[in-house]
């Protein structure tokens, strides 16, 4: 069963993009894979929606590479620049907190769906922490935008992250904690998002019935 | 909030400061940028003792192994790597079966009752958690992928080999804790130093040492490495966990507080 390209929201591509990405997820030899992860990437950097769903378009990718035996062209371009942009992570925040999300929102997409032997890829996993790390920092946290991300991020790969990794999940609890408790000049939503989350960890990555009615219901005046 | 509290998190904060990121990074090979380590990272090991040995084994004379080729630090070849290694695992592991039976049917036959005990190919007695493996055929990639050890394999063929004089490669396949197994690596590339390069020798592109399967590596068929604790004494060590730390990186004894004196 073929998804429709629909489901990959590839519109905001324009028309030749979308063509070679079309082309690509059916028969990867036929296009230039270096272009493709190019378009990929620099996608994600704008768009957030798109960063959100990039993971699953290389992962069909990789998957229909893998298959034409031609070997992992596709994946090794898409990581090596994906390393590129982390290597540069600081500088893209300084220039614009929405391309440093979207950053940090690919990253984790791509570490949730690009799996080698059912596994995450060992290789993002301290990248992975490094971005979150660096949204659990105290500049970080005053922006709502970094801390809707951290939170996202958390709810999607938390559980696996921490499998390949507790010390580093447990270090960056302790950031959010004290973020939680110390930090002047939190907004109400971030230390809103900031509970939940602690409280959808302690869990053991789920919200209790009451947890989740408290948060996410609306409240009847 | 209470006094006894403020000071609680006071001194936890401390606490977590000083060991904070610099505890799993000193056994990063890599810095979180992909480049390699030479012997320490940048901002994250200010607070290492600088007597510290670097991440990577080194005696106290010498600079550090030699490696014959860089690995790799783009994270395209690493994920490729991993991949290689863990197809090479499985193959050895078939291997093993393989061969496990001739060598058990051959021995049968010429079984005179002697007291040579074989206990490794008993089933219990195989490592045989392919997270583990990994992780040890990782780090013996590393020893491996040295100027040290081509020297070595080249100037020493397999049946000149003296047991305790030549350095042997760990069978990654026999039951060891933790410990015992990464002191084994430890002590195989110290003597495996006895190979490097003259300083100063020009360090030319040796051939490429396709990865040799010799039988040793899958069957332990002559004397191993003497176990360097007594048995029980190595089951009651707590095994650190399994799954911690799978980045590319050589592992070596993390808790130095649990060496015991007079261990080297």
């Amino acid at each position: 069963m073929e998804n429709s390209t629909d489901d990959y929201k590839i519109q905001s591509l324009d028309v030749d993009a979308q063509k070679i990405l079309k082309t690509a997820l059916k028969d990867p030899s036929a296009v230039n894979l270096e272009k493709v992860s190019n378009i990929i990437v620099d996608q994600s950097l704008k768009d957030q929606v798109f960063s959100k769903e990039a993971g699953r378009i290389c992962y069909t990718i990789v998957t229909a590479e893998a298959k034409q035996r031609t070997g992992l062209v596709f994946r090794k371009n898409l990581l090596n620049r994906l390393q590129q942009e982390f290597n540069d992570r600081e500088e893209t925040r300084a220039r614009s907190l929405h391309a440093w999300t979207c950053f940090v929102t690919f990253i984790c997409n791509i570490f949730d769906y690009l799996k080698v032997n059912d596994m995450p890829m060992v290789v993002l996993v301290h990248p992975v922490f490094d971005c979150l790390m660096r949204l659990g920092q105290p500049d970080a946290l005053m922006n709502e935008e970094e801390v809707d991300c951290l939170v996202l991020q958390l709810h999607r790969i938390g559980e696996q992250l921490e499998k390949m990794n507790s010390q580093r999940m447990d270090e960056l609890f302790f950031l959010l904690r004290d973020g939680f408790l110390l930090q002047d000049g939190l907004t109400s939503m971030a230390r809103l998002l900031l509970l939940e989350i602690l409280e959808f960890r302690a869990g053991g990555w789920m919200l209790s019935g009451t947890a989740h009615k408290y948060y996410y219901s609306e409240i009847a005046d | 909030m209470s006094d006894w509290t403020k000071d609680r998190r006071h001194s936890t904060e401390q606490d977590r400061r000083s060991n904070g990121p610099s505890r799993w990074s000193n056994c990063r090979k890599r810095g979180v940028d992909g480049s390699l380590r030479a012997g320490g990272g940048e901002r994250e090991n200010n607070n290492r003792h600088p007597d510290e040995r670097s991440s990577s084994f080194t005696t106290p004379e010498s600079t550090g192994p030699v490696s014959r080729c860089s690995m790799a630090s783009d994270w395209g070849s690493l994920v490729q790597e991993d991949e290689d290694i863990r197809r090479d695992v499985q193959r050895d592991m078939q291997r093993r079966r393989i061969l496990g039976t001739e060598v058990a049917q051959r021995e049968r036959k010429t079984s005179s009752g002697s007291s040579g005990s074989h206990d490794s190919k008993d089933e219990d007695n195989i490592e045989t958690d392919e997270a583990v493996l990994l992780r040890r055929q990782k780090q013996i990639n590393y020893g491996k992928n040295t100027l040290a050890y081509d020297r070595y394999i080249k100037e020493v063929p397999k049946h000149l080999r003296q047991p305790g004089v030549h350095p042997k490669t760990p069978n990654k396949f026999k039951k060891y804790s933790r410990r015992s197994w990464d002191q084994q690596i430890k002590l195989w590339k110290v003597k495996l130093h006895a190979w490097d390069p003259p300083a100063g020798e020009d360090q030319e592109e040796t051939q490429d040492h396709e990865e040799q399967l010799e039988l040793g590596d899958v069957m332990d068929i002559e004397l191993d490495f003497p176990t360097l604790l007594p048995p029980c004494a190595a089951h009651s060590l707590s095994v650190q966990g399994e799954d911690e730390d799978f980045s590319g990186t050589p592992v070596k004894l993390q808790k130095t507080e649990d060496v015991e004196p007079g261990m080297f």
